[in-house]
């Protein structure tokens, strides 16, 4: 008796993952092959044969599958490169665009650094957690949906004009143009805000520089030599036609030179004037400075890796 | 060992399409399952019964075979035949077959 109950208990595990239409005449000729297996392999131990021909046949999940053909994947070969090019889209344009329009937002309404950095970091998080789920949750979908239909719908009629543009290991031009642009202007800034003072203070009205005037007697000149160096590798760099080894071992003295003294003076909380954190009521707490030393100190990292890595090519 | 696995395998893939043309040539007469399981691994085309009593199964819905159920013994079984259709795909699959024969011993030969 426990024989049959072992049998019928696998045809069920098989028939219900079938198509209604197909469940009885697919569970009647199961039984009959099982019978018959056990019947001409040793009908004189019947229970331990049905064990053997019943593991042989396997999981009844990948068994039912054989006669469906359908998918045990979540998302099959055909949608799976859309699926990742769709993903990588989403996750290096879209989520960066909202990620700054909430972070601007929070600084519109004046709410601080801290709660503008906090919005910033949630919404990678949440927003980029949210399309992922969804995206996976849709071709998932699609995948079953596709297969049911037999015509599994092809988004991905690939043709050779889909292809990226080769990147140029790093060939001068604008990116570069604009790396040095970038530097300048913040080495201008920090140099034109200790000369011309522009911040004025509501009460005296006095002018006073936003940066540590303490900085001009220490720290700052690492960080200037640091800037005024990058500026000069990125011109380099547009007239080498991209990295070269010494190029690359000279920029990571320069990032060094620029980086490590600006992550800790902000570590110490010694960037700002304190008369105009006075004026402005500073209210970040001392982690969201910690916070971007560490965000420089990471982006700084990966600017060199990434300059020892295009030299390497 | 490792070559051997590959060996394996890829002799796997060789004879996975015959199968199909084998069952195409024994089911001129009806039979079931089990009988043609025997047969087949009789005959020498080995195959596993998780692949072919599915794979039957697909045959008939792609029109190549019918089935019948036979209640005259004391289990039912579907016995399974070649449709018309069936019989249009094998013959064109046996040129095939020789086709292949030809080019192949043609190729090895040349290069063996």
């Amino acid at each position: 008796m426990s024989t049959s109950t072992l049998t019928e208990r696998y045809v069920h595990e098989v028939v219900r993952r079938l198509p209604a239409d197909q469940r009885d005449d697919i569970a009647d000729e199961l039984r009959t092959t099982i019978a018959d297996t056990i019947e001409a392999r040793d009908p004189a131990r019947p229970e331990a044969v049905e064990r053997e021909v019943l593991s042989e046949m396997g999981d009844p999940i990948r068994h039912a599958a054989r006669y469906t053909d359908r998918p045990l994947a979540l998302i099959g070969p055909d949608l799976y490169p859309t699926y990742i090019r769709l993903l990588v889209l989403l996750l290096t344009t879209v989520l960066p665009v909202i990620t700054v329009v909430f972070v601007l937002l929070e600084i519109v309404d004046d709410n601080g650094l801290g709660a503008a950095v906090g919005a910033g970091v949630e919404t990678v998080f949440t927003v980029g957690a949210q399309m992922v789920t969804v995206l996976t949750v849709l071709f998932a979908v699609a995948e079953r949906v596709g297969h049911r239909k037999g015509t599994l719908i092809r988004t991905t009629d690939w043709t050779p004009d889909d292809l990226p543009e080769t990147r140029e290991p790093d060939k001068g031009g604008i990116g570069v143009l604009m790396t040095a642009v970038w530097y300048a202007l913040l080495f201008g800034l920090i140099v034109w805000q200790q000369i011309s003072e522009p911040y004025r203070t509501d009460g005296v009205g006095e002018r006073i520089a936003v940066l540590d005037p303490d900085l001009w007697s220490g720290w700052i000149w690492p960080v200037l030599t640091g800037l005024a160096g990058l500026v000069v590798l990125a011109l380099a760099r547009v007239v080498t036609h991209g990295w070269t080894s010494r190029l690359a071992v000279l920029h990571a003295v320069a990032q060094a030179l620029f980086v490590l003294p600006l992550a800790w003076i902000l570590h110490q909380r010694q960037l700002f004037n304190p008369d105009f954190l006075a004026d402005v009521t500073d209210n970040t707490t001392p982690e969201v400075y910690t916070g971007v030393a560490l965000i420089v100190l990471v982006a700084s990292l990966i600017a060199v890796v990434k300059s020892f890595r295009a030299a390497g090519k | 060992m490792a070559t051997e696995d590959v060996a394996l395998g890829q002799a796997q893939e060789l004879r996975r399409g015959t199968v199909v043309l084998a069952c195409l040539a024994l089911l001129r007469k009806p039979q079931y399952g089990y009988a043609l399981l025997e047969t087949l691994n009789d005959a020498g085309v080995t195959v596993d019964g998780n692949t072919l009593y599915p794979l039957l199964r697909r045959l008939e819905k792609q029109g190549l075979l019918t089935s019948e159920w036979n209640t005259d013994e004391s289990r039912p079984r579907k016995f399974y035949r070649v449709s018309p259709e069936g019989s249009r795909v094998r013959t064109s699959l046996v040129r095939e077959w020789q086709d292949l024969v030809t080019s192949i011993s043609r190729l090895t030969k040349e290069n063996g």
